[in-house]
Formats: C-alpha cells, sequence, structure tokens
C-alpha cells in the first residue's frame, strides 16, 4: 500500500472512531436536557417519543425549586467539597513531596498502606464512623461528611501528587538550596509554581469525588437543610412516584457546576498527568 | 564572620532535620488516615463475629461464625457472587478497551482537540447519581429512547422491559459503568502515551516498523506501568461500588442484579444488622486482597505496594 493512502485510511479510522466516541457522550446528556424541558404528557407518552420537545417549558426547573431548596444544596455542597479539595491539596502536597524526596524506614509500608485502604469497602468505614459520630453529637453535621471524604480522598491524591514530584528534576531544588532556599522555601516558591497543573488536577479529582458522592452524604445527613445536591435530588425518588422531568431536571443542574469547571482545567489535567504520568 | 556562622548553624540544623524531616510530612496524612481508616477497620473485624444489630443495639454479645455462617447459607450467596464477578470483569475490560481506543485516537493533534476532549471527557466529573438515574431513564421499557431506537432501525419490534428481566438488568448497570469510566482510562492512558518520548518512534520507523508492530512492541511496554496500576484501582473501586445498582435497579428484579457491595448495604441499612454486613464486609476484602496479589504477580508487576 502506498503510504499517502495508508495515511488516508489511518485519518479516516480515527475520523469514525472520534466520531463514535462524542455521540456516546453527547446523545445520553442531550436526551437528559430535553427531558428536562418537555411536559410532563410528553415525557410519558407511549406512543410516540419525541426527540425535541414540541412545548417547550420551563415547568420542570420551577416545580423543582417549589419542591426543594436547591439554593441551600448548592450551598452545602459548595462548602463541604470546597473544604474537602482545599485540604486534600495541601495534605497531599506534603505526604506526596514526603514520599517522592526520602528514602525512609517504612516507606513500602506507607504504600501498601495506602493500596489496603482503597480496598476497604466504603460501608465499613461509614458504619463505625456513624456510631463514633452519633457519640459525639456530629451526626447530620457537615463536618462528618468532610472528615469522611478527605479521608476517602487523600490515598489517591497523595500518590498522585507523589508522581508529579517525582517528574521535577532534583536539580531545580538544589539550584534553591544553593541559594541559601529552604527545603520548605523551595517547595513553595520553586517547585509548587511548576507544579500548577498536577495541583490542578488532584483539586479537581478530589472536588468531584467529594461534590459526587451519595450513599455517606445520604447515612451522615438527615434533614434537609444540611443535604448536599445528590442527597437532595434522591428525596425526589419515591415521595412523588419518579417524576423523570423534574428529575432530569435536577441532574442537569447537579451536573452543570462540575462540568463547567471541568471544561476550563481539562487542560491542566491532562498535562498535568503527562508531565507525572501516573506512572507504576 | 556572622554570616559564616549562621551559615553552619543552619547546615548543621538541617542535617540533623534529615533523619526525621521525612516523616514530618507524611505524618498529618499518616495519622489522619490511620486513625480514620484504622478504627472503622477494627471495629467492623470485631463487629463481624457478634451479633450487632442497631435494632437491639443493648443486646451486643459474640456469636462466633454466626454472621459468616448466614453469609454463606444464604440462598442467594452465589447469585450475588457471580453478578459482582461478571459485573466488575465486563465493566473494566470495556471502560479499559474503550478508553485505551479513544486514547489512542487522541494522542495525535488535531484541531479542536482541546474541545473535544473536555467533552468526551465529561462523565468523569458527573455524579454517579445522575447518570445512573439517565440510564434508569432511558431504559424504561415503557416510554425508554433506547428501546424506541433499537425498534426505529428494526432490532426489535416490542419494547424491552430491560429493568425488569432478569439478565438484563445488569446489563444496562454494567453499560452506565462502563460509559462513566470510559475518561478516566481515556485521560490516564493518554497522559502515558504523551510522555513516550518521540523520537522512539522516529527510529521504528527508520527500522520500518507497521503500525501493529510499533503498538505492540514499542506503545504497550512503555504504557504497561500505566495499565497496571489503573486497571487494578479501576476493579478495586468498581468491584466495592454499588451506588449505581441502587439508583438503577435496587437490585432488582429479585436480585438479580444486586452484587455482593449492594446486598450488603441493603442489609446494613435496611435490617439494621451491621454483624452480617461486617461479614459481608470482610469477605469482599479477602477477596480483593488475592485479586491484587494475583494480579501484580503475574502482570509481572516488580514495585509490590508502589501504586
Amino acid at each position: 500500500m502506498k503510504r499517502s493512502t495508508k495515511r488516508k485510511l489511518v485519518n479516516a479510522v480515527r475520523f469514525v472512531v472520534l466520531t463514535f466516541f462524542l455521540l456516546l457522550v453527547v446523545l445520553p446528556i442531550y436526551w437528559m436536557v430535553i427531558t428536562s424541558f418537555k411536559i410532563n404528557q410528553e415525557i410519558v407518552n407511549a406512543q410516540r417519543l419525541t426527540y425535541f420537545p414540541q412545548v417547550f417549558t420551563l415547568e420542570n426547573y420551577q416545580s423543582l425549586f417549589r419542591m426543594l431548596d436547591y439554593g441551600g444544596f448548592l450551598r452545602n455542597s459548595i462548602t463541604i467539597t470546597m473544604a474537602t479539595a482545599i485540604c486534600v491539596v495541601v495534605l497531599s502536597i506534603l505526604g506526596g513531596y514526603g514520599l517522592a524526596r526520602f528514602k525512609f524506614k517504612g516507606k513500602s509500608a506507607v504504600l501498601l498502606f495506602f493500596l489496603i485502604t482503597q480496598m476497604i469497602p466504603g460501608i465499613l468505614v461509614i458504619i463505625p464512623l456513624y456510631v463514633v459520630f452519633s457519640k459525639a453529637g456530629l451526626v447530620n453535621t457537615h463536618f462528618s461528611l468532610f472528615v469522611f471524604y478527605l479521608i476517602t480522598n487523600l490515598p489517591f491524591c497523595v500518590i498522585t501528587m507523589r508522581s508529579f514530584f517525582e517528574r521535577i528534576p532534583y536539580v531545580l531544588e538544589e539550584a534553591a538550596y544553593v541559594d541559601g532556599c529552604s527545603r520548605l522555601e523551595s517547595l513553595v516558591k520553586i517547585i509548587l509554581p511548576v507544579m500548577f497543573p498536577g495541583i490542578v488536577a488532584v483539586f479537581v479529582f478530589a472536588f468531584i469525588g467529594s461534590w459526587n458522592e451519595l450513599i455517606a452524604g445520604t447515612i451522615f445527613l438527615n434533614t434537609p437543610d444540611q443535604w448536599t445536591i445528590p442527597v437532595g435530588l434522591k428525596s425526589l425518588i419515591g415521595k412523588y412516584s419518579v417524576q423523570w422531568g423534574a428529575l432530569m431536571a435536577g441532574g442537569v443542574l447537579a451536573l452543570l457546576p462540575t462540568a463547567v469547571m471541568f471544561i476550563f482545567v481539562q487542560k491542566y489535567v491532562v498535562e498535568g498527568l503527562t508531565s507525572g504520568a501516573v506512572k507504576g | 564572620m556572622v554570616k559564616e556562622k549562621r551559615e553552619k548553624k543552619k547546615w548543621i540544623y538541617r542535617g540533623v532535620k534529615t533523619k526525621m524531616e521525612p516523616y514530618f510530612y507524611i505524618l498529618p496524612v499518616m495519622v489522619l488516615l490511620v486513625l480514620m481508616f484504622g478504627y472503622p477497620l477494627i471495629k467492623s473485624v470485631i463487629m463481624a463475629f457478634q451479633n450487632y444489630k442497631l435494632s437491639n443495639i443493648n443486646n451486643v454479645y459474640f456469636n462466633d461464625l454466626a454472621n459468616f455462617k448466614k453469609m454463606f447459607g444464604d440462598q442467594n450467596f452465589l447469585l450475588l457472587l457471580k453478578n459482582s464477578v461478571v459485573y466488575v470483569i465486563v465493566a473494566v475490560l470495556g471502560q479499559f478497551l474503550l478508553g485505551m481506543i479513544l486514547a489512542l485516537a487522541l494522542k495525535q493533534k488535531f484541531r479542536g482537540r482541546g474541545l473535544y476532549q473536555s467533552i468526551v471527557f465529561l462523565p468523569w466529573a458527573f455524579s454517579t447519581f445522575v447518570v445512573g438515574l439517565l440510564f434508569r431513564w432511558s431504559f424504561n421499557g415503557e416510554y425508554g429512547v433506547v428501546n424506541d431506537l433499537l425498534m426505529k432501525i428494526g432490532v426489535i419490534d416490542k419494547g424491552i422491559a430491560w429493568l425488569g428481566t432478569p439478565g438484563l438488568s445488569l446489563v444496562v448497570i454494567i453499560l452506565a459503568m462502563i460509559w462513566m469510566g470510559i475518561p478516566f482510562f481515556g485521560i490516564m492512558v493518554l497522559a502515558a502515551l504523551q510522555s513516550i518520548p518521540e523520537e522512539v518512534y522516529e527510529a521504528a520507523e527508520m527500522d520500518g516498523c507497521g503500525i501493529i508492530k510499533k503498538f505492540f512492541f514499542l506503545t504497550l511496554p512503555y504504557i504497561k506501568p500505566t495499565i497496571i496500576i489503573t486497571v487494578l484501582l479501576r476493579t478495586i473501586w468498581i468491584f466495592n461500588s454499588f451506588d449505581l445498582v441502587v439508583i438503577v435497579t435496587g437490585g432488582g428484579p429479585a436480585n438479580y442484579s444486586q452484587t455482593l457491595p449492594s446486598y450488603m448495604y441493603t442489609k446494613a441499612f435496611s435490617g439494621y444488622d451491621f454483624g452480617l454486613a461486617g461479614a459481608f464486609g470482610l469477605l469482599l476484602m479477602v477477596i480483593l486482597g488475592i485479586y491484587a496479589v494475583v494480579f501484580l504477580k503475574i502482570s509481572n508487576y516488580d514495585k509490590a505496594g508502589d501504586f
């Protein structure tokens, strides 16, 4: 086969593949969005499914806001998630740096421990924590959920951060020492700016991990004023027989913040991981 | 003179510090994790051997292996085990293969790649809850869009009750899990692909290597560590995850889409039988522990524990 025909063939295959994945992602989202703008008679019409709303309505969004304190959920979600993500970033920088730059006794035990934490089923952590929290009067507080999200996101984030640090040449730090910087100074002034994409990546991991969590939320929080978005939305199921229009509207609103954030930072995530490609 | 002295002092100071210094960095993380994972873990192991029911919290006592007998004697046990294994294997394989194909297609730069990536990687940022709902709605037997599309292209002529049919309900859960997981593999593999130096490929091309040869002898070995680690982590996470089951089918019909962890969740929070839940949890950990050891061994991963 001639070289140019071969190249054309490869490009054609790539085009088909890329289109496939685009549709795979876009179509379900499209379906959710248009369902949220349909009136109920159109949604539950078994005779004829419409692929575009015949009657465009905001009724689903309005009824969602009538039934739930969506603004309150949003505020709760933001509080818990931001607190978690910031603490995870700070602790992962410290832990990741320690694991990347030093040899010390018990290092492999630490890494093994991290792997084991990943194997523990969430429920096994939630139940005893719930018992402890209820004794301490912490059930139904944001703090309880913050603690849970912090520990569940930390292990992966520390390891990811470590691989970012390992990609940064030690020479860079040595140069800083020669200039009279202490280790912490060089970490803050020299290393962290270089690692910016990696830090964004870890922040996003932790943010998404806690923003979307449902199970622990439903267990730890039991009054609507404390609920996060997924917990609040879940209350729509069963309470009123499933209202698909309102649920899809809630889904759209739940996905919007993370989607917008992700579109902006996606570049850094891939870049951060590339420069520190999660090596083994 | 003064400056010299200070510098000497600083140097000594640093010398003393080095031995303890690494611990200063990892101590905060370790203290937190050991406490918050260690205590619940020990407590759960103890509960697994106890009659521990939240409905009867004043009557907690050791009951030998009663919880384990109850677990293995459960009439659904084999079904749960089978579902869990099918779920985890198909979901991980599906995500891995599709994610890999996506990453390979994205390796070469093209116009609008940044925008394209932002869109195809989106499901990774989505909440399991919303994705679960979306799939439950799309596969709805009466008003679902999947049935409608399949009828339009003539694959079926009557709507299928996806969520109400044994076997099929698990398929929907698996599809949702694959859909959500493609981006994670895509991002990880893409990152690994992009860190392969270009010269390696140029050299191979000079030697007349074809695409397939290049893939198997160059690309694959380079990204192997990433693949091993992502597959390992992903398998563990998916095996333990049950929110999709709860959201999409609730385990139905009649436990046909129930997995071990989702069953454990139901037992823990509908029957408040924490002892039995503890027994299930231990079983899950043992299975995953064996899996991790075997997987790292056969994949020839030389840095065990170093994930």
